[in-house]
């Protein structure tokens, strides 16, 4: 057996374990005769077999708000809040890295903000932005858009100096300096950032979800909502959706990551 | 650096060597405009240098410059690319640049998958490409082995001899400065001044490997040794010409 195989055998073990145990022990009564009295109950953290009953259910047609109509919104607000944070933090990154003293007159108010919690934005957004779409992407925006900020800049004074003296002696402007020396060179940087900035992304999106009721629809939305009926089991299935999706993004991230970083030798062996 | 002043014929090939710390680069980068002399200048064709990198002059760095997220062609492209150089004619120099490398075959590989030879190889071409009138290398050689390092001094001088630029090359490896050079300017401890300006007697075109055992290259040699030999005998401060460090 390869190692590969071994792992993936390992992980579907504990998968499967997990999931055995966790049915098992939420089915054992306390004292027989007594219903609804368990050992661990399933009130609390469901079981899975419920789970799955309900994702089939609430995946259905027969709800009025279907899991993917819900999830298809949260997923719609993080990448949405993840290009405009990406693309704003890169340019201001990239703009301040390349400008000191700009940089250093802005440097306290970007701390300041920074250093800010951002769950703590939420009713001022909300106060704002309201409850849709809007509202949520502005608070993704506000995460992704620091990560992606300060890394950027960190890559845009990191570049070497002989790279630029060496483009200025092949004959470049100042704009092909930065297009073809500074960009390039931060990106590696930049994406760096990438993999995490999606990730919360996410989180800013959920957070807004949460408080957003309805209209901002989203699996944020189906956790408030099971908890305002107690119901354990929709919570569980927002929760594994939302895991799903934060996997599936980050994996997707790195593809692209791996396409455009091509030239680094880690990409390259680890392809191999 | 102090009275630091010598000449550079065109289509000559001039060599700096001494100790370093002596300002060897610094002279390259005032030529190439990177830095500013405090007192004194550099002319070209008589005129000043102003600003950074004049367009006629090309340098070829001591450190590994060639972009790591372009493939080799992208590189040696490059010069073409900001002057504006496009289409087939850019294929064309690109392609004929790559192939007088020795790295036909190798135009779509990453630099990291190139040895540091391969990599000079691509940084020199990408100068070369766009045809400069004054070549300015500081130390290009000097992380490479022996070996490598020879075979690259055949194949600059093979390109030179071509071309015929006015090379500037720094150095601290005599025997490199005796194999390719027309002149040899030593200059002395910090601060550096132009101890001599030596004259290499030696016929071209030269085989590299050949001319390190003719007798010509041997007393060459021992001469600038000699005279190179007593900025190092010294200890710092106790020089008879030098005063304390600037």
């Amino acid at each position: 057996m390869t190692d590969r195989a071994r792992v993936n055998l390992w992980r579907v073990a504990i998968l499967v374990a997990l999931l055995g145990g966790w049915e098992w022990l939420t089915g054992i009564k306390a004292i027989s005769r007594t219903p609804g009295l368990y050992w661990i109950d399933p009130f609390f953290i469901s079981r899975p077999s419920a789970i799955a009953r309900r994702f089939v259910y609430l995946a259905s047609g027969e709800v009025r708000l279907s899991l993917w109509q819900m999830a298809l919104s949260t997923v719609q607000s993080t990448l949405w809040g993840f290009v405009v944070g990406v693309s704003t933090g890169f340019v201001a990154g990239l703009v301040l890295g390349r400008n000191d003293r700009l940089a250093r007159v802005l440097e306290p108010y970007i701390i300041a903000f920074n250093s800010l919690p951002r769950i703590a934005l939420v009713p001022l957004v909300t106060m704002i932005f309201g409850f849709g779409l809007l509202a949520k992407v502005v608070l993704a925006w506000t995460i992704v858009f620091f990560i992606v900020f300060f890394n950027t800049f960190q890559g845009a004074r990191a570049v070497d100096a002989d790279l630029i003296h060496s483009a200025r002696f092949l004959g470049a402007g100042e704009r092909q300096i930065m297009r073809t020396v500074i960009v390039p060179s931060a990106l590696a940087w930049t994406f760096a950032a990438l993999t995490p900035s999606i990730s919360f992304a996410l989180i800013g999106v959920v957070v807004g979800e949460l408080l957003g009721g309805e209209s901002g629809g989203g699996l944020g939305y189906l956790i408030t909502q099971s908890l305002g009926t107690l119901n354990a089991a929709d919570m569980m299935v927002a929760l594994v959706s939302l895991g799903a999706i934060g996997i599936v993004m980050a994996l997707g991230i790195k593809q692209v990551e791996r396409r455009l970083l091509r030239w680094r030798p880690e990409y390259r062996t680890e392809r191999a | 650096m102090d009275r630091a002043s010598f000449e550079v014929l065109e289509g000559e090939f001039v060599a700096i060597v001494g100790p370093s710390g002596c300002g060897k680069s610094t002279i390259l980068n005032m030529i190439g405009g990177l830095v500013t002399s405090s007192a004194g200048a550099v002319l070209v064709d008589g005129a000043p240098v102003t600003g950074a990198a004049p367009r006629h002059v090309g340098y070829v760095f001591q450190k590994d410059t060639v972009f790591p997220w372009r493939t080799v062609a992208r590189n040696v492209a490059l010069g073409l690319e900001y002057r504006g150089v496009a289409g087939p004619e850019r294929a064309r120099r690109v392609r004929e640049a790559v192939a007088l490398a020795g790295l036909a075959g190798f135009e779509e590989a990453f630099p990291a998958t190139l040895s540091g030879g391969m990599r000079q190889r691509v940084a020199l071409m990408r100068t070369l490409v766009v045809d400069p009138e004054i070549l300015l290398m500081d130390e290009p050689f000097g992380a490479l082995d022996t070996h490598t390092k020879l075979v690259l001094h055949a194949e600059l001088l093979a390109l030179w001899e071509a071309r015929r630029q006015t090379v500037v090359f720094v150095t601290h490896d005599l025997s490199e400065a005796i194999t390719l050079a027309d002149r040899i300017v030593v200059m002395t401890r910090r601060p550096g001044r132009v101890k001599m300006v030596h004259e290499v007697k030696l016929t071209r075109p030269r085989d590299v490997i050949a001319l390190r055992e003719s007798d010509e290259y041997a007393r060459e040699y021992g001469r600038l040794w000699h005279v190179l030999g007593e900025e190092f005998a010294y200890p710092q401060g106790g020089h008879p010409q030098g005063g304390p460090g600037k």
